[in-house]
């Protein structure tokens, strides 16, 4: 297996993995998305709420909003010495004292701790008219993605087989099936009809029922191309690697669950 | 208030809108906008093309029941 990147940025990547299975793809992704533990607010302690939302729906949105994840920073609640109590090692706190009029952004927060604050600063939380106030406490804590949507650190998170495309030497070049492809994977160049682009090809196999001579393959392989595209909490090439670790570690507990259960036998 | 989330896919886009309601007052469409501010998935652009705030009006009555 490896692992080829195509394009690479802070908040959006697109990698190939090449020679997987589709078990191993799909278990990457699953991970990517429900298993990385990320910071978002948890419970919102409502001092005082004079706004037009209502506190369930302001301790919504509040929760919604993405915060900068430095994850050697905390434990999962769970796992944490505090035994899931809350103590600075698991939970961050959010201040909020504000009152109308004024619109709220998701940088007024005062955070406890500089390194965990909003990672966009400018999110309208609620707009406040004259004499409205707000008076909140917000508990952020680690969480994955399997618990709620807003622990998920990846918005866009996807993969598709790259395929084989063969053209064999009998076409007779009527470009068919080139004016069929819908993603303009195809070009007819020299005489010949040849592949431009196959990462655009989403395999709808146009081009296979279009030509009438069945000169035109398309085949699945063992490569498939990841988008990934971040929240912002963290960098994606983060997301992957503690995607990757978390598997590893999986695979090891069921080995070694493996191994006790073949000593029992 | 806008939305902090598309609903469909989960991308964070609230913090786009400012900056999208200025170029709509600065007689772009809402085509260039979104086109500008890089928000190419449809889930996303029906967002802030179907958005319609609803505060204003909340406030004018708030505290009038009760």
């Amino acid at each position: 297996m490896k692992l080829e990147f195509v394009e690479d940025g802070e908040l959006r990547a697109s990698f190939i993995l090449r020679n997987a299975s589709a078990a191993f793809a799909n278990s990457v992704r699953r991970a990517m998305k429900s298993l990385v533990p990320t910071m978002a607010v948890d419970y919102v302690d409502i001092y005082l709420n004079t706004s037009c939302l209502y506190d369930e729906v302001l301790a919504h949105r509040i929760g919604l909003i993405p915060l900068i994840t430095k994850l050697d920073k905390f434990n999962m609640p769970e796992e944490c010495s505090c035994g899931g109590e809350g103590c600075p090692n698991c939970q961050v706190s959010l201040r909020l004292n504000v009152e109308g009029p004024k619109l709220v952004y998701s940088g007024d927060f005062v955070s406890d701790d500089p390194e965990t604050v909003p990672v966009y600063g400018n999110i309208p939380v609620v707009k406040l008219y004259k004499g409205q106030q707000l008076m909140i406490e917000a508990v952020a804590r680690l969480g994955t993605g399997k618990e709620h949507a807003k622990y998920q650190p990846v918005s866009v998170c996807a993969y598709k087989i790259i395929p084989n495309i063969q053209v064999s030497s009998e076409c007779s070049g009527c470009e068919e099936c080139v004016k069929a492809c819908p993603r303009s994977v195809l070009e007819f160049k020299d005489g010949e009809v040849k592949v431009k682009d196959v990462l655009a090809c989403s395999m709808c196999m146009e081009c296979v029922n279009v030509c009438s001579e069945g000169t035109i393959k398309v085949e699945e392989t063992n490569d498939y191309l990841f988008t990934v595209e971040s929240i912002g909490s963290m960098p994606v090439k983060n997301i992957i690697q503690k995607a990757l670790e978390i598997l590893i570690d999986k695979a090891k507990g069921m080995n070694e669950t493996l191994a006790v259960l073949g000593e029992e036998s | 208030m806008f939305p902090v989330r598309c609903f469909t896919c989960g991308a964070v886009i609230a913090h786009k809108w400012e900056e999208y309601s200025k170029k709509l007052e600065e007689g772009k469409t809402p085509k260039e906008a979104l086109d500008e501010l890089g928000i190419t998935r449809h889930c996303c652009r029906r967002m802030f093309l179907t958005y319609k705030s609803v505060v204003e009006e909340f406030a004018r009555f708030h505290g009038a029941v009760g």
